[in-house]
């Protein structure tokens, strides 16, 4: 097992809310669900800068681009 | 990581001393391009020219992992390797943020997806039939495998792990592994998709899978 470094962090009461639900939806731990996110915001940024791009499609297969910060 | 594991030496039948890792690098994708991907055509063409069932034939035979050279830095994917006698015996990608499982009872949780997961030609029977040889090791896929359970456990995942298998590899997975056979998901060129439950992933961790 890697070693893990701590720290904290900050939430508003709405972020917390968020977190715990997807904590119970997902059956994981809150900070599961923060490196889970962590992971998927770099693999995003990788995917974009080499010139990816992200889209959902709808149910009525409607294409929409995803702006990614 | 390195862990010292066990694997077996099909000459002896003895459990010989290997080497798990998680510091996988480039050198070990040249490594299987220079060492592993001559001999698993080389046994390829031998199938194909012989009457031997298709099914023995390597579907594997067009992959390279100096493809996954950036994907090393991203911390979606893991990999893992076996080293023994000095070289390598098996490697494998995992995904930690691709999949969910689909199992009704688990669907929507988070998987270990094994993305691929391809053991040393010389570690497998029927190419080395074909080349007029046995195996060198076995199990090598089998504690592969294990680091992927292990390997969720420690995301949290409780041990859940997906995977699409080969023809040629979904009894491995279903008799050997223990694991549950899905659905054959025509998004994949209708290959057997297979999860392990946080339960079968327990029992098969503990050498007691079906």
């Amino acid at each position: 097992m890697n070693p893990k470094r701590t720290m904290t962090l900050n939430l508003t009461d709405k972020e917390m809310r968020v977190l715990e639900a997807l904590s119970t939806q997902k059956d994981l731990s809150k900070s599961a669900i923060l490196r889970q996110a962590l992971r998927l915001y770099q693999l995003v940024d990788v995917r974009l800068a080499e010139g990816g791009k992200l889209f959902f499609e709808d149910r009525k297969k409607d294409k929409a681009e995803l702006m990614v910060l | 990581m390195r862990v010292p594991v066990q694997i077996v030496e099909c000459d002896t039948k003895r459990l010989v001393e290997a080497e798990l890792f998680d510091e996988v690098t480039v050198a070990h994708f040249l490594e299987t391009q220079n060492e592993w991907r001559p001999v698993v055509l080389a046994a390829a063409k031998r199938l194909a020219q012989s009457s031997a069932s298709r099914q023995l034939a390597p579907r594997h035979f067009h992959w390279d992992w100096s493809s996954k050279e950036g994907e090393l830095r991203v911390l979606a994917f893991s990999f893992f390797g076996i080293t023994c006698n000095e070289k390598l015996q098996g490697l494998m990608k995992l995904d930690l943020t691709g999949a969910a499982a689909r199992l009704p009872s688990q669907k929507g949780k988070p998987v270990v997806y094994v993305d691929y997961l391809e053991t040393a030609p010389w570690n497998i029977k029927a190419l080395m039939q074909a080349l007029g040889s046995g195996p060198q090791y076995a199990v090598v896929g089998t504690r592969l495998i294990e680091a992927a359970v292990r390997k969720s456990i420690e995301e949290g995942f409780k041990g859940r792990v997906a995977l699409h298998s080969l023809p040629g590899s979904e009894r491995f997975y279903l008799e050997v592994c223990g694991m549950t056979k899905v659905v054959r998901d025509h998004a994949k060129q209708s290959l057997l998709w297979c999860e392990f439950t946080p339960e079968q992933a327990e029992k098969f961790l503990v050498g007691d899978a079906a």
